[in-house]
């Protein structure tokens, strides 16, 4: 990062962190039209640096959210969930009014049980409500950095399995999910990202998994201190959507989720639709 | 709670479980009635409360916060010269970590922890040092209706003192005698009359009348409850942002992430000005 200040690059890009961890919001870019090669280059210099970047006030159909996805890598086909019909990259991510849960509320990587999990997503926000479903990133370097020596040299020998199952994503009256095979993939958990060369735990916040060659039983006290430390708050940011807002973050090092703050009886929050669509870019094999 | 606005000042919230932000108001102008009515009157709907842009004096910070109730003098920390019951709350540049790093409520080892506190910033980071404030009504609300039987009627032992308040170079430490109170694990807000999770992990040590191990299971339970994300909003500073929170409902905690080798920024200072209001005891 190397500024205490925005930094303003030689396109006018301007780039202003959101926290000490990460995240940062991006001004003076329209998505909509065709990125220049150099201009890629700086947003994607600032999508390593900073892990999940930040646009307001995009205007972007399906086709424009393809084309941005696109310049980061090949897209991802989410196959437990319906896509949209004309574009089968792109999901819709909806919850409807009367709903209280979203897709995705618990500290998560998408869709780890692929032998190459996405690389990252591009979130385009359509119709959101005024003041609830905010989402959270946490830094998985930090996560990693702030081990000790010898809790590092531990978990380096150390795989995680990852289970899907569709089952998991039957549960949202406005996606409708799609039958598919479970899948199981085994990572480590310390990764090393592809682009950056630097070590991130790899690691999301699901009960009852197993390292593998040991039993859920062994595992589950490590994992429980594992799934502590990577959700303390310092190492989060916070960010609020509106209309028009697209965060692009990058799965291979960090964590997310959406705040399930939709206390309509209890606070009298009034019942809002959130939608937002979605594309994925592919992933590598983690190592 | 809906956003609101009467004319003068607007209240908009920034999250589904508390705060809100409020425009159309100079907190260094004197309040009329009906002004600080419907001030207060965000206070007990959001929990906590927030203003931009406010160029105030310490006199003018004690005179809004004298609106709220008599004012209290920490323990355990020098307030300013001229002004004590005003603490200047500072973290180096070179220090990490804050007054208030952890999910905690305001000395609640006092017989009568404070109602709230009006929190000025005079000079923060850019980027780093929010905080977060958490609505402890919901996370006794959202309780199945066993654990609210069975947890009705505990009583926790909160203790405290000067320790916890030595390693902050920029603040200078009372050494008082330790503080001990025992306080309602649920209480009633005096206004609102709603029940709420009186919960300072810090604080307690046990239930009254059972053992630490005893009481380990069951507090460890509700503090995990408590500080569910859900329940939380995220506030960030600017050069005279001021929060204004309800310690009787809320639990806060300040991000320590000054990651100045790791993410690469420079060091940074972090100062505020606060001012406490007594409270009542709670019951």
């Amino acid at each position: 990062m190397g500024a205490t200040n925005s930094v303003t690059t030689q396109s006018k890009l301007v780039v202003r962190p959101l926290s000490g961890a990460l995240g940062a919001e991006i001004s003076g870019v329209d998505l909509s039209k065709p990125l220049t090669d150099e201009l890629f280059a700086e947003i994607h210099q600032a999508f390593l640096d900073y892990l999940v970047i930040f646009f307001r006030d995009q205007d972007l159909g399906p086709e424009e959210l393809i084309a941005v996805g696109s310049r980061f890598g090949e897209l991802h086909i989410h196959d437990y969930t319906e896509t949209m019909k004309s574009y089968p990259d792109v999901v819709e991510i909806i919850k409807l009014p009367e709903e209280k849960h979203n897709w995705g509320d618990h500290w998560h990587i998408d869709s780890p049980s692929f032998e190459c999990p996405p690389l990252g997503s591009v979130i385009h926000a359509k119709d959101v409500p005024p003041y609830s479903g905010d989402t959270q990133w946490s830094n998985m370097y930090l996560a990693y950095e702030t081990l000790s020596v010898g809790m590092k040299r531990l978990l380096s020998r150390l795989e995680c399995v990852f289970e899907g199952s569709h089952k998991g994503f039957m549960n949202y009256g406005g996606m409708p999910h799609k039958e598919g095979p479970d899948r199981t993939a085994t990572h480590p958990v310390v990764r090393t990202h592809p682009v950056t060369g630097k070590k991130s735990l790899f690691l999301d916040v699901k009960p009852g998994r197993n390292f593998k060659d040991m039993t859920v039983e062994e595992s589950a006290s490590l994992f429980d201190y594992l799934y502590r430390h990577v959700a303390n708050p310092d190492f989060a940011c916070r960010f609020h959507w509106e209309n028009g807002s697209v965060g692009i973050w990058d799965n291979r090092c960090t964590l997310h989720r959406v705040q399930r703050d939709y206390f309509h009886e209890l606070r009298g929050v009034p019942q809002s639709l959130r939608y937002l669509t979605r594309v994925q870019m592919l992933g590598d094999r983690p190592y | 709670m809906a956003a609101t606005n009467n004319g003068q000042i607007s209240v908009n919230p920034v999250s589904g479980a508390l705060g809100a932000e409020i425009s159309g108001i100079d907190l260094s102008q004197p309040l009329d009635n009906k002004t600080f009515s419907d001030i207060y009157q965000a206070f007990l709907d959001h929990l906590v409360i927030f203003f931009r842009d406010q160029d105030i004096t310490p006199d003018q910070q004690k005179a809004f916060s004298q609106r709220f109730g008599k004012l209290h003098i920490h323990p355990l920390t020098e307030g300013m010269a001229d002004h004590p019951e005003v603490i200047e709350i500072i973290k180096e540049p070179e220090e990490r970590h804050n007054w208030g790093d952890l999910w905690h409520i305001d000395l609640t080892a006092l017989e009568r922890p404070t109602l709230g506190s009006v929190l000025y910033a005079r000079e923060v980071p850019e980027y780093c040092g929010d905080t977060q404030w958490s609505n402890m009504y919901l996370a006794y609300e959202t309780l199945s209706d066993g654990m609210k039987s069975l947890i009705d009627g505990l009583v926790c032992v909160h203790t405290g003192g000067a320790d916890g308040y030595k390693s902050f170079k920029g603040m200078q430490h009372i050494d008082a005698a330790a503080m001990r109170a025992e306080h309602p694990l649920v209480r009633t807000h005096p206004d609102t009359r709603k029940k709420s999770l009186f919960l300072s992990r810090k604080a307690i040590k046990h239930f009254k009348d059972m053992t630490p191990e005893e009481s380990a299971p069951l507090l460890g339970y509700l503090y995990e409850h408590s500080i569910n994300p859900d329940f939380a909003c995220r506030f960030h500073w600017r050069n005279n942002s001021i929060a204004m929170w309800d310690n009787r409902c809320t639990q806060h905690r300040v991000q320590a992430d000054y990651f100045y080798e790791q993410r690469g920024f420079e060091p940074v200072r972090r100062r505020m000005h606060r001012v406490s209001i007594e409270g009542d005891r709670p019951v």
